[in-house]
């Protein structure tokens, strides 16, 4: 399926509420949180490693993981949040339906990621209250969108998966298909 | 050209029993290549169900080891829905009557099948 970025990243900005003033303190707090990340990248895999039913998808492969993870959330402070942003994150959605990732696990995984940048960003910026809530509302947002075209490539990668095997079981060609869907329209 | 000798064929066979109500020859891509339909019925839906259906029991003969699929046949309270391949990338649909004599209709159906494979 082909995906219109620059209107994927129009959307998730009005839902995420990622304003570019929240972008320009993305941009600004970078140097102060990026340091922290590899700290909140190790608390995760600590987490994940006590939740017995990610064992499997971990086992052999957590410096990989870690790797790219710690790249993720650097993208998320210091990329701009464009149409190649959100090209970017929708990959990722597609990745964890191609390792079978249960949809769960990355509502889960954002939830305990902001947990932990909260932590960052009030160690490092709780003497200045306006400072700290910027910092906090910032990575609120950019989660929240990266989470929302995550979602999206994962859906639609799902559906994509479902209909291949059933086009594999039925024997019906995929032009066959689409006739038959626009037939229904 | 050809269409009108497709259509012709399918009058010919609409018209060798009356319990015959409709026929069309659609691609095995599910688009309709000629048809003699009531106007109520929607000649796009027409072929593309008969093909998914066709290409449905095209596997399921495959799978559950029934050799070549020759038909598929649905049985329905108002009549039946008769399919079979005219040549290797068409399909021949019939719709008939409650009441239709289906071994006059496999018959009919067996030769308009040929014909038109034969013009296609």
């Amino acid at each position: 399926m082909s995906q219109n970025f620059n209107e994927l990243i129009t959307y998730g900005k009005a839902f995420s509420g990622l304003t570019p003033e929240l972008e320009v303190c993305l941009k600004n707090f970078a140097p102060t949180i990026t340091p922290h990340l590899k700290r909140v990248t190790d608390s995760f895999y600590e987490q994940l490693a006590t939740i017995p039913v990610t064992e499997k998808y971990l086992a052999g492969r957590i410096g990989h993981l870690k790797a790219a993870h710690l790249r993720w959330m650097n993208d998320l402070f210091t990329l701009n949040v464009d149409a190649q942003f959100a090209e970017g994150m929708y990959k990722v959605g597609g990745i964890h339906v191609k390792v079978n990732l249960p949809v769960e696990f990355m509502a889960g995984a954002m939830t305990l990621i902001n947990t932990e940048l909260i932590k960052v960003v009030v160690e490092t910026m709780s003497n200045d209250i306006d400072k700290c809530t910027k910092a906090l509302q910032a990575i609120n947002a950019v989660t929240g969108l990266a989470w929302m075209v995550m979602q999206q490539s994962y859906q639609e990668a799902s559906i994509a998966e479902e209909l291949e095997k059933f086009l594999k079981i039925s024997g019906m060609s995929r032009t066959l298909f689409t006739n038959l869907a626009k037939a229904y329209n | 050209m050809r269409a009108g000798m497709l259509k012709s064929a399918l009058t010919e066979l609409n018209g060798t029993s009356g319990d015959i109500e409709a026929s069309a020859v659609i691609s095995t891509d599910g688009l309709t290549i000629a048809s003699v339909l009531p106007a109520s019925m929607d000649e796009d839906r027409v072929g593309a169900m008969s093909a998914a259906m066709l290409s449905l029991g095209d596997r399921t003969a495959h799978e559950l080891a029934r050799g070549g699929l020759e038909q598929v046949l649905i049985k329905g309270e108002k009549g039946y829905v008769l399919m079979t391949y005219a040549g290797a990338e068409s399909v021949l649909t019939v719709l008939a009557k409650t009441n239709a004599k289906l071994g006059l209709i496999f018959l009919d159906v067996k030769r308009a099948a040929a014909s038109v494979a034969d013009l296609l």
